[in-house]
């Protein structure tokens, strides 16, 4: 989907885009007032696929142990990773690093279709690295009885727009976690269809942001079937004139009965400019259900900085320290270990 | 090393601390009792640099040196230490790396090098057997579902391994059982030192059983209103706080 397929998904949709204004924050004056420099990339994994401007380069990239026959398509049909039934990927997960250099186009549109086959699993880290045009990504993922696919999204800066559509089939299982930094901005959007019984979903994010950063998370989860269960938990940091969105949505058919959704939203802001909003939002059409929400904005706590403060620590470092544990049990329970070291790495924090 | 000259602070505009003079020598431990309300805690946290207090007279030094113009990390590198009487809970930070960050700080400061992880795990381990604390809490977030004791026992734990020459008590021994108060009082025993002093505040004379002060003060309405030897707590212990009736003027 390109920029001006996203505008007019916006304009066509103004409620679910209400925090996000994208012909004011991606006009030409915003996009050349604080043009982003393109980041460097680097990737630890022995599976590391390179795109860039958008477009797959088999000379900078590694396969290791993955068949070549995972990526397929080019950039104008769009690319797909297919894993066939019992294929299993875990052991080697899998990143994909996107980088842009001088030669950009005005804006890179991605287009990837991801599908898994019965009982396969898929760990697969998107890298993008800072972009200085806009980069907007349309993703599907189809996901066969049992399929397992664990995602993680790392965004270190640029404009940045994004749609994931997700198919679960029975007992299929999908999670993403996703950290925004310096995005200006960002939609994060995923449309989440729990359509078999038994699947599971579990959305995770950070959002990290400060000068006038921009960051929105869109959730929205459809339960389509019986005994689903849905987790969203996002955790913003916003500093100076930031500004984090959480939009959240559960949808409950009539007939999935024992749903178990729950979705929660927690910032800190650490500016009085800072600013987040939250809305969560929950449609049941079922009796049988269980779903919560939760929200919380605050700022850092005086007394625990006073009682840092105290030990030695200046404030500086008092301040990192609160915001590291604040953050803490997100990173702890990143569901791939070698995840742990890009995530920290991206947020500037010293390993523990 | 520490010395307080007449003392005034308020809070919010409303004078709590109404002239305290004060002098600690070096060495020295000097207990300060009173009744509830009397200005104790505002004493210590003013002494530590807490904001919200306002300092309207009077002077304070250590080792010669004014602190009240510095932040409490300033103060801490100078070798203040307030053990709390409400120990903060900090969600998120184990208490191995929270030791690990306030002591590389304080060693920064004060010209030292920095302890690598094997090294603070050593000397941790040792300190918290000694305080009978289990190493399990050490990979806990610092005081997040520590028992009353624990949380106070993690105080001195914090003491013993960032070795201050000023150590502030509050109250380090309310809500702790007669065993966990002789932990306490001999970990806080251990380091007592002839470069270190303690200003150590109770409610109650039973610490004073086991950490002999050299000198006790009363603090009551925002001043001292008596000075003298560990007899003066046994009196207490039988009188109360009665005698130090009201005395605004
Ligand atoms: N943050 C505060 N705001 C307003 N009044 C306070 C505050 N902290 C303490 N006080 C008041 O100051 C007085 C002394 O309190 P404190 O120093 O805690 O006494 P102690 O420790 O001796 O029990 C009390 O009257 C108390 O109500
Ligand atoms: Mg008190």
């Amino acid at each position: 989907m390109t920029l001006a397929a996203f505008k007019n998904r916006a304009s066509q949709n103004q409620e679910a885009w209400r925090y996000t204004n994208l012909d004011t924050l991606l006009s030409p004056a915003a996009l050349d007032a604080e043009p982003f420099p393109h980041g460097p990339h680097a990737c630890p994994f022995k599976t590391c696929l390179v795109f860039l401007n958008g477009i797959f380069e088999p000379s900078m990239s590694r396969f290791g142990s993955v068949p070549s026959c995972l990526l397929m398509g080019d950039r104008d049909s769009g690319y797909s990773l297919t894993l066939g039934e019992q294929t299993c990927l875990v052991a080697h997960p899998v990143e994909l690093v996107f980088a842009s250099d001088s030669k950009a186009p005005d804006e890179i549109p991605l287009k990837f279709s991801i599908s898994l086959g019965k009982n396969a699993r898929l760990s697969l880290l998107e890298n993008h690295r800072a972009s200085a045009v806009p980069v907007s990504v349309e993703t599907s993922v189809t996901l066969a009885p049992h399929a397992k696919f664990v995602h993680g999204k790392i965004v270190s800066g640029g404009p940045h727009l994004a749609l994931y559509t997700v198919h679960a089939a029975e007992g299929s299982f999908y999670t993403n976690t996703s950290l925004l930094r310096r995005t200006r901005p960002a939609r994060n959007e995923f449309s989440v269809h729990l359509d078999g019984q038994g699947a599971q979903v579990s959305l995770n994010g950070i959002m990290f942001l400060n000068g006038h950063d921009h960051a929105d998370t869109t959730a929205h989860v459809l339960h389509n079937a019986p005994h689903c269960t849905s987790r969203q938990s996002y955790k913003s940091v916003l500093d100076e004139s930031a500004r984090g969105v959480f939009q959240g949505r559960i949808t409950v058919a009539p007939h999935a009965q024992k749903t178990d959704g729950y979705q929660i939203s927690r910032a800190l802001l650490l500016s009085d400019k800072a600013e987040m909003d939250s809305k969560p939002e929950l449609e049941i059409y079922a009796d049988d259900v269980s779903c919560r929400h939760g929200n919380s904005v605050g700022d850092l706590d005086p007394d625990a900085l006073f009682y840092l403060r105290s030990r030695g620590l200046d404030e500086k470092a008092a301040r990192d320290l609160l915001i590291q544990g604040f953050l803490a049990d997100a990173l702890d329970s990143l569901p791939v270990e070698a995840w742990g070291s890009s995530f920290r790495h991206e947020l500037g924090l010293e390993p523990l | 090393m520490l010395e307080i000259k007449n003392l005034h602070v308020a809070i919010d505009g409303k004078e709590i601390l109404k002239g305290i003079d004060l002098s600690l020598p070096d060495g020295q431990v000097h207990a300060i009792m009173g009744p509830n309300g009397s200005g104790k805690s505002t004493l210590s946290y003013v002494l530590a640099g807490r904001d919200g207090y306002t300092v309207t007279q009077g002077s304070v030094t250590l080792k010669g040196k004014d602190i009240l113009s510095l932040s409490p990390d300033q103060r801490a590198a100078q070798g203040v230490f307030l053990a709390m009487q409400y120990p903060v809970e900090i969600p998120g930070v184990t208490t191995m790396s929270f030791l690990k960050t306030a002591l590389n700080a304080l060693r920064k400061a004060r010209g030292q090098n920095p302890l690598d992880a094997l090294q603070i795990l050593k000397l941790l381990r040792e300190k918290a057997k000694a305080l009978d604390l289990s190493q399990e809490l050490l990979s806990r977030a610092v005081n997040v579902g520590f028992s009353g004791g624990e949380k106070k026992r993690n105080e001195v734990l914090q003491m013993a391994v960032l070795e201050p020459s000023l150590c502030l008590l509050d109250e380090t021994d309310s809500g702790l059982d007669i065993d966990a108060l002789r932990v306490v009082a001999n970990g806080v025993n251990a380091l007592r030192a002839p470069s270190r002093s303690m200003l150590v505040i109770t409610h109650y004379q039973r610490l004073l059983d086991y950490i002999k002060p050299d000198v006790v003060h009363v603090l009551a309405y925002g001043k001292i209103r008596q000075s003298g030897g560990p007899e003066l707590a046994k009196e207490l212990e039988k009188t109360g706080y009665a005698a130090f009736a009201r005395e605004d003027a």
